[in-house]
């Protein structure tokens, strides 16, 4: 390994080297702040350390991996979001009983397997940052291993992520006895230049595409999403929506670049199908539901559904509007499901709409953020999610997509229905809360966190022009 | 130093900001610090500003300070950017100048009442949307702050919001206007759609190259923006909110609906002045609709008898010489008499506002009387700026500012004999409504006892004002008075590209003294006229008013010539009808069937989440299956 390939990797290893040392620490003196401190400390270090290993991209290490300045963005972005789990995580855990410091160790492994996923530019690397992330979300997913519901929502997430990875393995087996390659580039470049079976091939591409496609629920693969967003505890649900998903999408851009936009009219027509579903659907769930963290969920099938529609009609934008959409419906859920973090009482979370019925009239602040995020979901001026609605919207009339375009439009006013509920209660004169639902103390760090991040919605959606300055670079860098 | 320029926006914001979030805590004192503080400070920057223009302009006489791009997404690309150019910095200055010395006044208005800082934060927050309106450098930045400005005049006039008829009023206003505010942004669109860009000067540029003069194009967007200009300025036919706006407190009243928000439509006008250029039909409507609401406006405030709803009528009159003066072309004397009226309209109010305070909350001008003698200081400051509303000869500003529109109203290519007339006609009522005012609330009996007397704080705005009221006419002289012509030299870059166009048509100097002459004497015998009327011999019209037929002509006259009734009969009463035939409302079934189709999906599509784990599987099997086959056989 030559030092440029070591500095390139540096992101990477010390996330790896923050688990263990969090690991070791654990066995010495337990301590939920201990962990906390020394989770923090191995982001910041890695997020120092990409600065250093932006001198030296683009870096192949290994055919595994590509450190480039798309990689380093993503990077960049994963241990944003992970850092920010780890803060709600500390108030969250503080409240229950139990053992805290694994929740650390797990959480890192699994950023470091989102890590090398959104890094990966074979199908090798693809599985092992895939299995490291699923792996680890097992374990998170039924962290509190006291509560039925959460170990149930482990085990289905067990069940059901193994049989779509095992779609996927499948898949790249045939592509590789197929092509006699698993790097992204060679094979794109084999399939262009014909020469094998197509049959074969297409069918090994729809087996792969079943493996991303759970990772980001998308329909008709969305069904464990409700079940174990609702299981999970708060941070962890964070955790799923955000990283996983945007680690996922990483990987799919970087698909997408490499192809270059040649993708056949059959396969477009059946991504658009599979966007307007996935928005359909997700947004008639959530139309009625009462339970928020349910809400949230069905909403991320749908915001899932925007974004795919980003990548179909985003023409040469799609890389940027992908992007920035992405960011905004990452921090917002980060904001959603910390939101539920941070007000979540010791008995049970605060998952119930009714949970927030006059939440405004206890805790103001907390209300006006949990607002501004929801805002943001729905896509209101002024917000991040505004400005990443009107790429879409933007690209989609470029190109004449109209279809698409109206079921955008058409989903953002279901949206609008069910966040609108929820705000309207939190600003409703009557409590109706259930005990135990409400957090008596309140968690510092979480509400300094869900500040910045209400802070940064507002910012992106005032001043966008920085940011996607910054993915411009990363994007066209590739 | 013209790169301070984003911090004459900027330090309102601010300070609402820091009301919003922190008034309660700051006290009194530390609010009426930051609420005018901010506005005084951005005053004092759009001087200097004022003086590096006029010691060494920036290059063509405009400044654009680009502050970041909110956008960039294909061709769509509006910049936060602020354009200044003698135009706008005319509009800031009186924005910020009488703005403050309002909030000044302001300390010591509302200084007892309960909701001390939210009044200056939605103050602050209006400035700031005003500023935002006159120095935005394309139509996005522009609608804000004309959105922003309507809020804010909503929530002052409506801020004793306890009273139920104030929220009517502040409802009236916000819908009234929001008629032309529809008008206008139809004409954004246009303008948008066929020039394809939203800055406004590239915008006018374009139009003077690609539009033919008096082509249809030019025709429609011109009447669609004066169709926003009429609603957020009063104007014919959308002028009846305005006094019902009165409803807000004094201070609000001169800052909003007097000296600053209310011209928004003569900005707006001005601002696209090469759209009416192209336009010549749709000059001769603002010139006609500002004739008629002169007129119209002036037979009005005789009969009132609310000494705010008179100045609310002087100043819808006001806004018509100034509509008046644009329609023929005189660019720069509407923005003069914009400038002047600014000073005396808001030295009226506040000083009309000081009696109101120290009468108790009186403002039936029959009830005062004999005010003269109680508060020299403020009759001494309103007859200042009544006189400079009637336009009394030489020693007022507003002789000089109404002077030029009349003059050019007569001679300019744009001009109609007609349009001088209802001009000096207008000036006979306005200076016979004006003394009627003063002869009745001033002079005579006193009628109520003075409570308090106002201190400094609302003493030094007054005279500041009295002091621009009356030296602020001398920047711009008649012909023959020495051809002095300060501000139409400092104007002018601003309406280069009609320099052409409007070459002076060189009268004599006889004309223009004769025409000045006949105005003058109807001024003045507008004023004998009152005095006589309403002073020396009260008994002539209450032996008028014995006639049933002059109480109902005064009853009419009092209602603002029954615009309210009318636009009651023909659009309010036919819609509540509608709305209470209609109450199963047969729009709303297509809605309640498109909600019924969604409870029914969602219902159906709940009957998938089953919980249980076969069944999960089995979708993405089933997925799968679907992904394989049209990969595999497509």
């Amino acid at each position: 390994m030559t030092e440029a390939q070591f500095v390139a990797l540096s992101p990477l290893i010390l996330v790896g080297l923050a688990a263990l040392v969090v690991m070791l620490a654990a066995s010495f003196k337990r301590s939920n702040g201990l962990a906390l401190g020394l989770t923090l400390a191995g982001f910041a270090a890695s997020l120092v350390s990409l600065a250093w290993a932006a001198k030296v991209a683009p870096v192949q290490v290994t055919p595994l991996i590509l450190i480039d300045r798309l990689a380093l963005f993503y990077l960049g972005l994963v241990f944003l979001t992970g850092a920010a789990v780890a803060l709600l995580g500390h108030g969250y855990f503080e409240k229950r009983a139990g053992y805290r410091d694994e929740f650390y160790m797990l959480l890192l492994m699994a950023t470091l397997g989102a890590g090398v996923l959104v890094a990966t530019t074979h199908f090798a690397a693809l599985f092992i940052g895939l299995e490291l992330l699923t792996i680890s979300l097992y374990a998170l997913v039924g962290y509190t291993r006291t509560e039925p519901r959460s170990l149930e929502a482990g085990l289905k997430y067990l069940v059901l992520a193994t049989v779509s990875t095992s779609f996927l393995l499948f898949g790249v087996a045939l592509l590789y006895a197929e092509l006699g390659t698993m790097e992204f580039g060679k094979m794109v470049d084999l399939i262009r230049q014909g020469g094998h079976r197509e049959t074969l091939v297409n069918g090994a591409i729809a087996l792969v595409g079943i493996g991303i496609g759970f990772k980001l629920a998308l329909v008709p693969l969305h069904m464990w999403t409700p079940d174990v967003y609702e299981g999970a505890p708060a941070p962890v649900t964070a955790f799923v929506a955000t990283v996983s998903k945007g680690a996922m999408t990483a990987v799919l851009l970087r698909l997408y670049l490499l192809v270059g936009g040649a993708i056949p009219d059959s396969v477009m027509t059946l991504l658009s199908v599979i966007a307007i579903l996935s928005m359909f659907v997700g947004n008639l769930l959530a139309l009625l539901q009462d339970n928020v963290k349910r809400i949230l969920a069905y909403s991320s099938i749908a915001h899932l559904g925007y974004l795919l529609v980003a990548f179909i009609a985003g023409g040469n934008f799609a890389p940027e509007a992908v992007t920035y959409y992405l960011i905004a419906y990452m921090a917002t859920s980060l904001g959603t499901f910390g939101m539920v973090s941070v007000i979540s009482g010791r008995e049970r979370e605060a998952e119930e709409l009714r949970d927030y019925a006059g939440l405004f009239w206890r805790r103001p602040f907390e209300a006006g953020v949990f607002a501004a995020m929801l805002m943001s979901l729905a896509g209101i001026p002024l917000t991040a999610g505004f400005i990443g609605k009107f790429y879409l919207l933007a690209a989609g009339v470029d190109m004449g997509a109209w279809v698409l375009l109206g079921s955008v439009v058409i989903n953002s006013a279901l949206g609008l229905f069910y966040y609108l509920r929820i705000v309207a209660s939190m600003y409703a004169a009557e409590t109706s809360a259930k005990p135990g639902a409400a957090a008596r103390e309140v968690a510092l760090l979480g509400s300094a966190t869900l500040a910045a991040l209400a802070l940064c919605l507002i910012w992106l959606g005032v001043f966008p022009a920085g940011l996607i300055t910054l993915i411009r670079s990363a994007v066209l860098g590739v | 130093m013209l790169d301070l320029l984003w911090l004459i926006p900027a330090l309102p914001l601010a300070g609402f900001l820091v009301l919003l979030f922190a008034g309660e805590k700051l006290g009194k004192s530390g609010v009426a610090w930051v609420g005018a503080g901010s506005v005084g400070i951005s005053a004092l920057i759009a001087g200097l500003l004022k003086w590096t223009f006029l010691t060494s302009p920036p290059e063509g006489h405009h400044f654009t300070q680009a502050l970041w791009t909110w956008l960039d997404v294909g061709a769509f690309k509006p910049e936060i950017a602020l354009y200044l150019d003698p135009l706008s910095l005319v509009m800031t200055l009186v924005v910020t100048g009488v703005g403050f010395l309002i909030h000044l006044y302001s300390v010591g208005y509302m200084h007892d009442d309960e909701d001390y800082s939210r009044f200056f934060a939605c103050m602050n927050l209006f400035v700031f949307a005003m500023l935002i309106l006159v120095l935005a450098d394309n139509l996005l930045l522009l609608y804000v702050g004309w959105e922003g400005v309507g809020l804010c005049s909503y929530l002052l006039i409506g801020f004793w919001y306890k009273d139920p008829a104030n929220c009517k009023a502040a409802q009236k206003a916000f819908i009234v206007t929001r008629v032309g505010d529809t008008a206008m942004a139809l004409g954004f669109f246009l303008l948008v759609t066929q020039l394809g860009t939203l800055q406004v000067q590239d915008l006018l540029e374009r139009a003077a190259t690609r539009w033919e003069p008096g082509s249809g194009m030019a025709l429609a967007t011109a009447l669609l923006l004066l169709g926003g200009a009429v609603g957020k300025s009063g104007q014919l036919p959308l002028q009846t909110w305005l006094p019902d706006a009165m409803a807000g407190p004094t201070p609000v009243s001169a800052l909003i609906h007097a000296a600053t928000m209310v011209t928004a439509g003569v900005y707006l006008i001005a601002r696209t002045y090469v759209i009416y250029t192209l336009a010549p039909a749709a000059m001769a409507a603002v010139a006609v609709v500002g004739a008629l609401t002169l007129l119209i406006a002036g037979l009005a405030a005789f009969a009132q008898s609310d000494i705010k709803r008179v100045l609310a009528y002087s100043t819808i009159s006001q806004i018509g010489y100034m509509f008046l003066a644009l329609g023929v072309g005189a660019w720069s004397a509407a923005m003069f008499h914009f400038m002047t009226h600014a000073f005396f309209k808001a030295l009226l109010f506040l000083a009309a506002g000081s009696v109101i305070y120290a009468l108790h909350h009186e403002q039936n001008i029959f009830k005062m009387g004999g005010i003269r003698k109680q508060l020299p200081l403020t009759y001494r400051t309103f007859l200042i700026g009544a006189s400079s509303l009637a336009a009394i000869p030489f020693i007022t500003s507003g002789f000089y500012s109404k002077d030029a529109i009349l003059y050019q109203a007569f001679t300019s290519e744009h001009g109609h004999f007609l349009l001088w007339l209802a001009g000096a006609l207008g000036a006979l009522m306005t200076s016979a409504y004006t003394f009627r005012m003063v002869f009745i609330a001033f002079f005579g009996e006193p009628k109520t006892h003075v409570h308090h007397k106002p201190g400094w704080v609302m003493n030094f705005p007054l005279l500041a004002l009295a002091f621009l009221s009356t030296v602020g006419g001398f920047i711009e002289l008649p012909h023959f008075m020495g051809h002095a012509q300060f501000f139409a030299d400092f104007m002018a870059p601003s309406f280069a590209h009609a320099a052409g166009h409007a070459a002076e048509a060189h009268h004599g100097a006889g004309l223009e003294i004769g025409l000045m002459v006949v105005a003058m004497a109807l001024g003045l015998g507008g004023i004998a006229a009152a005095y006589v009327l309403f002073l020396a011999k009260p008994e002539i019209i209450e032996e008028k008013m014995k006639s049933e037929g002059n109480r109902k002509l005064h009853a009419f006259l009092f209602s603002g010539l029954g615009f309210d009734k009318l636009y009651d009969t023909l659009f309010v009463n036919p819609y509540c009808w509608i709305a209470r035939v209609n109450k199963r409302d047969i729009v709303d079934l297509g809605y309640s069937f498109l909600a019924a189709v969604g409870m029914l999906v969602h219902f159906l599509l709940g009957l998938t989440v089953t919980g249980r784990v076969r069944w999960y599987a089995a979708g993405i099997a089933a997925g799968c299956l679907i992904l394989m086959s049209v990969m595999v056989f497509t």
